[in-house]
């Protein structure tokens, strides 16, 4: 494996620059999963059928739909009907929506593993469904909901990947990987460093949720 | 009665020796499918024991990378199913003067250079322009063709040229050596690089670029492709002369000179000549150079070492 360091030291720009808008296609996803899949939660556990039957529906179809079909909706389809979104607008778009469908099936089964004598004694109190809802359970919910969010969180890391190889040509780190290796026919070394990077971020989110775990844990 | 341990060791065993038969047998029943159309009019030599060629003979048939989404070079015919174009018939010819047949696959501008190296292709034929870089990765027989860069924008489009491109958003395959060429000449431009030109040519129709930027016979694949329903267009001057070359293992010199000499005589009996009128002929302007007249030092000069060339 010649050159292992030599293909990072002399492409460092490129690799950094893609690391970086993986970082910010990361962040903008994440906000935009951790937003719908809250609210989408919530209506899924929600006690109104009504509510229940339009989260479902909402979950069944992100969860059902490939994002890479996605991606060609959002950003070829919609683009021929005359709504052209920027590449990064779609990518973090299909990205965020597609992981919120996950992120509100493991809200609603955290909110249905805090207890039911919960619900009971707040409503008896004289809280409303909502304030229920916002005050006692959710709040609880969230403790069992850290590990499969943490979970979600690194596929949803991995999956943008999938952005970078796509239609939407952001330069993201694998993008740049694969100019990279082609430029300079060094194609293992160059992975090897794409994969530490995506390594690197994979790892701050298992960090960051064990470090939440701690702080959250309820002493038993 | 065996105990019913050893029941389930007889049937693993017994599992064991089905799959090796199975492996074993396969061979004997694919080599052979259908002889040569049109009898053997070429003379094909023995080869060499142990030469890359006899290798090849060995195997029983050639592994061609070719492009399946490239008209006229290699592109997948959607009635047919086959594979087709420029690069797929100049592949049949060395087959033909291997003695085998060829089998083709897919090879994308991205990984064709790996397929060459795992041993996955013998051969590439795929819109792959000689560079010095290259060279240093694989071994080039050829030219066989000669095209040029040029820029394809839409129809009603004001780009009329390179300067145009600033700015705007240009769409090229990964991998390509257009890549660095439009980071040259248009540096202000948003450089937009996909898997497949196929991509491009969406991103082209939808909206999303402003302009692609290729060999002008891809170029023309994509026009063609494109028909009425998206009127495309070709503008400014030639960007690049891209020779293309046919893409050999590194180091097998025996290849490289029967590869060579087999374009030789593609270029003499006018094999070549027809080829080229079936495919680009047809969708070209003008006269293009004759790859006869380049020799592989020139190709190697218009794309001289940049990176990692390791003159070895």
């Amino acid at each position: 494996m010649g050159d292992l360091f030599a293909i990072l030291t002399r492409n460092f720009d490129s690799f950094s620059a893609g690391f970086l808008t993986t970082c910010r296609l990361v962040f903008v996803s994440f906000a935009i999963a951790m937003a719908v899949g809250t609210l989408i939660g919530g209506l899924r556990a929600a006690p109104s059928k009504a509510l229940n039957r339009i989260g479902a529906i909402y979950v069944e179809f992100f969860r059902n739909i490939p994002l890479l079909v996605l991606i060609y909706i959002v950003y070829d389809g919609l683009a021929r009907g005359g709504l052209r979104l920027s590449a990064f607008v779609a990518g973090t778009l299909c990205l965020g929506l597609y992981t919120a469908a996950y992120v509100a099936e493991s809200i609603r089964s955290g909110v249905f593993a805090v207890g039911k004598g919960q619900f009971d004694a707040a409503l008896s109190l004289g809280f409303t469904q909502g304030e229920t809802l916002r005050k006692i359970v959710l709040p609880q919910a969230i403790r069992t909901v850290i590990p499969p969010l943490g979970n979600l969180t690194i596929a949803m890391i991995k999956n943008s990947a999938i952005l970078g190889g796509s239609l939407l040509a952001i330069n993201d780190l694998l993008l740049n990987g694969r100019l990279i290796a082609n430029n300079n026919a060094r194609y293992v070394q160059t992975f090897f460093w794409a994969a530490v990077g995506y390594l690197i971020l994979t790892g701050a989110a298992t960090i960051a949720v064990r470090v939440l775990e701690k702080r959250l844990v309820i002493k038993r | 009665m065996l105990g019913n341990k050893n029941w389930r060791v007889l049937l693993a065993l017994l599992a064991v020796v089905a799959m090796l038969g199975a492996a074993c047998g396969g061979d004997d029943a694919d080599t052979d499918a259908g002889g040569s159309e049109g009898g053997d009019e070429i003379e094909h030599e023995e080869f060499e024991e142990g030469s890359t060629m006899a290798k090849i003979v060995e195997k029983g048939e050639v592994t061609i990378g070719v492009k399946f989404d490239v008209p006229p070079f290699g592109f997948e015919n959607p009635q047919s199913g086959e594979v087709e174009g420029f690069d797929v018939d100049m592949g049949k010819y060395i087959a033909e003067h291997l003695g085998v047949e060829p089998k083709f696959v897919e090879a994308i501008s991205d990984n064709r250079i790996p397929f060459l190296q795992d041993g996955t292709v013998d051969i590439i034929l795929s819109t792959m322009t000689i560079t010095t870089d290259r060279e240093a990765e694989i071994d080039f027989a050829g030219p066989y063709f000669i095209a040029n860069g040029r820029i394809l924008v839409p129809e009603d489009s004001d780009i009329a040229g390179i300067e145009d491109l600033t700015g705007k958003k240009v769409c090229t395959a990964i991998g390509s050596t257009y890549e660095s060429t439009l980071k040259e000449q248009a540096p202000e431009a948003d450089l937009k690089t996909v898997e497949a030109y196929s991509d491009c040519l969406t991103l082209i129709q939808n909206g999303q670029v402003d302009a692609v930027s290729t060999d002008n016979v891809i170029l023309t694949g994509m026009i063609i492709q494109s028909g009425e329903d998206f009127p495309l267009k070709l503008v400014g001057d030639n960007l690049t002369t891209e020779p293309y070359g046919v893409g050999l293992p590194n180091k097998t010199d025996d290849m490289r000179e029967f590869v060579n000499g087999v374009l030789q005589d593609s270029f003499d009996d006018g094999t070549w000549q027809s080829i080229y009128d079936e495919w680009v002929g047809q969708f070209v302007e003008g006269e293009p150079e004759h790859p006869e007249d380049f020799t592989l030092d020139d190709a190697l000069k218009l794309f001289p070492c940049s990176e990692f060339c390791d003159k070895k």
